[in-house]
């Protein structure tokens, strides 16, 4: 067979041993790269976000009673190259002692934290453009680098105006990374992998959409709210707010400079509805396709000894068509009745080397079970599939992103020390009391492989453990809400409790 | 391939840090900076890390390298004109340490060892059968860095976890609002009206 040739031809590395995963190596692998390389980088992703512009002003107009652009082209869908055109022939002020290279670099760097988001993302089988075994660590990780990028803008703008807005935006993004975060924890623990590809195939064939479960919904939740904070989108866009007088790290950018910035911006809303999407809502799975799951026979070729090795042959007629991806739990249950779960390491051939999170002692002979791996292969090729995945994940996509829009149509702006002790007092607790509520729904489903009555008490045992933790949380800050509480009135300089700005006004 | 890579990438970081030292304005120095941590994740990648990397450009760039613009941001005036200007004598003592620094290191990269004498790195060949521990830590490093750190390295890790409490607590301690601050200074808050 063609991989066994790599084996043997090629100076092999592990890493390269992932490009074992797919049939044909070589063809399917630059196919992906130069998807998202080339049409993404240059041509998808910038129409997205010049058409989700569009959908925003339309939509925006709409929940003002007021049609939005309609001029440009029909109904307006000429609007955004308009638009490209007015930014591209506006003059771009820089400020006279401004540091001119930090000036452009600030939106670079937010567009390539937006890009490099983007490319963990799987938008559909075997079109994950990078599938790392760490996956959501690099995505994490990618996206702190924004929060240099709001500094930088504030700093160059030689604005003492910006500076104080960028220092905000800065504490408001390093905050709302923490219950970021956190509410991903559950996910992680839930699938047991970090990769994004492995998580969706989770959902997909072993577990239904994470949404489905109370700390599901929860930390959905708590990953959206926290995500409209992380991109400075409405109620949390006080950075970039017109209206304040410290008015944003963006005020010294005009012409393509702020274009850069609007790009990213929008981007960023894109990436982080892709995210919330693969990660809780299963992206491109249909809603029920996890509670079918096929437990098939497959058969192991040779007898399996889990104390002397790790590997797994399976049967030829029986492979898994699909290649799962590092993490993905496997169950094999043996003539004796006793089940085990492995995951996934990698694939080397037909075989699939398997890990253990302790040393077992398990031994299967070939008529064993493997169980809740992936499609039979009788199910359609994977470039099949996609026809329909694709579409579902954009389409989950978008309507994430229409309820972003909705949000900013519908709430006011929050004030800046509501909203850091939005983060730490309420997200902070809530995303910690998930993590607990989520490890009991593990323990009660995910782990003795329940089915209907066992998921059945778990709703109701996390449901209620959740609904307490929330009104918990919520009860013990209502003392701090008040807002008429003449000690605690705004003033021109907030004085309840944001110590930070007051610290950073004082010097100055 | 790789050795071509791997030499543009260690050229391209080798200007990078040769800009922070040279550089004259202290915010583009951090910025070089960032970029260093960034050419050393990616040497991470090379050598097949990326759990590493990914930490690299977390902990690197997104906290210290922050942590470090906001020191300069917050202790010098608004755009940092003036730079550094150190004396002679402490600029030839910097290059003495400096040098010798780097004689310890070309050295000892190698073990002491003369150049000709190249280690080769070991060959890993991925079968069937590997089931080594560095292998499952080379392919999935994350699982095994958590059960290292839960089993084998529980007391480090603690200690850690004590050390950061610490810096937490005396972080909000530093940062906590002043009463009796506030009365002095200012007998009446400004009217907004």
């Amino acid at each position: 067979m063609a991989h066994f040739d790599l084996l043997t031809k090629n100076d092999f590395t592990p890493i390269l041993a992932q490009r074992m995963f797919y049939e044909q190596v070589d063809t399917v692998l630059w196919i992906r790269w130069g998807l998202y390389l080339f049409a993404g980088f240059f041509a998808v992703f910038p129409l997205i976000v010049a058409y989700i512009v569009l959908a925003e002003r339309k939509i925006a107009a709409r929940f003002q009673d007021r049609i939005g652009p309609n001029r440009v082209g029909p109904f307006g869908l000429l609007q955004p190259f308009a638009d490209f055109i007015k930014l591209i022939i506006k003059e771009s002020i820089v400020p006279k002692g401004a540091n001119s290279f930090v000036h452009i670099l600030a939106p670079i760097l937010t567009l390539i934290s937006a890009f490099l988001v983007l490319a963990v993302i799987p938008f559909g089988i075997g079109l994950a453009p990078v599938d790392l075994p760490s996956g959501l660590l690099y995505m994490v990780s990618v996206s702190s680098i924004a929060a240099l990028s709001i500094f930088l803008a504030g700093w160059s703008s030689r604005n003492k105006y910006s500076l104080l807005g960028a220092m905000r935006g800065v504490a408001q993004l390093v905050s709302y990374e923490i219950p970021q975060v956190m509410s991903i924890l559950p996910v992680i623990l839930w699938s047991g992998s970090l990769s994004l590809v492995s998580i969706v195939q989770t959902q997909q064939y072993d577990q239904g959409w994470f949404l489905f479960s109370p700390p599901g919904i929860l930390g959905f939740l708590l990953l959206l709210i926290s995500s409209i904070a992380e991109v400075n989108r409405a109620p949390f866009d006080l950075p970039e707010a017109e209206s304040e007088i410290i008015a944003g790290f963006h005020t010294e950018y005009s012409g393509m400079r702020f274009g850069l910035f609007f790009l990213g911006e929008y981007l960023n809303v894109f990436a982080i509805c892709c995210l919330s999407t693969t990660l809780f809502l299963g992206g491109g799975s249909l809603p029920l396709q996890g509670y079918f799951a096929d437990e098939a026979d497959h058969m192991l070729v040779a007898p399996f000894d889990a104390s002397k090795q790790s590997v797994l042959k399976l049967n030829a007629h029986h492979e898994f068509p699909e290649n799962p991806s590092t993490g993905f739990r496997i169950n094999i249950t043996n003539i004796v009745g006793e089940t085990q779960a492995f995951q996934v390491s990698h694939r080397v051939g037909n075989d699939l080397v398997l890990m253990a999170n302790r040393p077992v002692e398990f031994k299967a002979d070939a008529y064993s079970r493997v169980s809740a791996a992936a499609r039979p292969s009788y199910a359609a090729p994977w470039h099949l599939s996609n026809l329909i995945m694709i579409p579902v994940f954009l389409g989950k996509v978008f309507f994430l992103v229409f309820v972003i829009f909705w949000i900013r149509a519908t709430l006011p702006r929050v004030r800046v020390d509501r909203l850091m002790s939005f983060a730490w007092k309420t997200m902070v607790p809530l995303a910690i009391a998930n993590i607990f509520v989520a490890t009991i729904w593990f323990e009660m489903v995910i782990r003795p492989v329940g089915g209907f009555s066992a998921r059945l008490l778990a709703w109701l045992v996390t449901g209620l453990l959740t609904a307490g933790a929330v009104a918990l949380v919520f009860r013990i800050n209502r003392n701090s809400y008040q807002a008429n509480d003449p000690e605690r009135r705004p003033t021109l300089i907030s004085r309840s409790g944001d110590s930070l700005l007051a610290a950073t006004t004082r010097g100055l | 391939m790789i050795q071509a890579l791997f030499i543009a990438l260690s050229a391209f970081g080798l200007l990078m840090a040769l800009g922070t030292v040279f550089a004259r304005n202290l915010v583009n120095a951090a910025l070089f900076l960032v970029a260093f941590f960034f050419v050393v994740a990616c040497q991470f990648v090379l050598l097949e890390a990326e759990f590493m990397a990914a930490i690299q450009v977390l902990i690197y760039i997104g906290a210290v390298a922050v942590l470090l613009m906001f020191g300069i941001m917050l202790t010098r005036n608004i755009q940092g004109d003036e730079t550094t200007i150190v004396s002679r004598q402490w600029r030839l003592l910097g290059v003495g340490v400096a040098g010798s620094v780097l004689i310890v290191l070309f050295l000892g990269i190698n073990g002491f060892k003369p150049w000709t004498d190249l280690g080769v790195r070991p060959e890993f060949p991925v079968t069937a059968e590997t089931t080594t521990e560095r292998g499952q830590a080379i392919i999935a490093m994350t699982p095994t860095v958590g059960r290292e750190m839960m089993t084998r390295y529980v007391v480090p890790f603690e200690l850690a976890g004590l050390l950061l409490t610490a810096a937490l607590v005396g972080a909000v301690v530093l940062a906590q609002y002043d009463n009796t601050d506030e009365k002095t200074a200012s007998a009446e808050p400004p009217q907004v009206s």
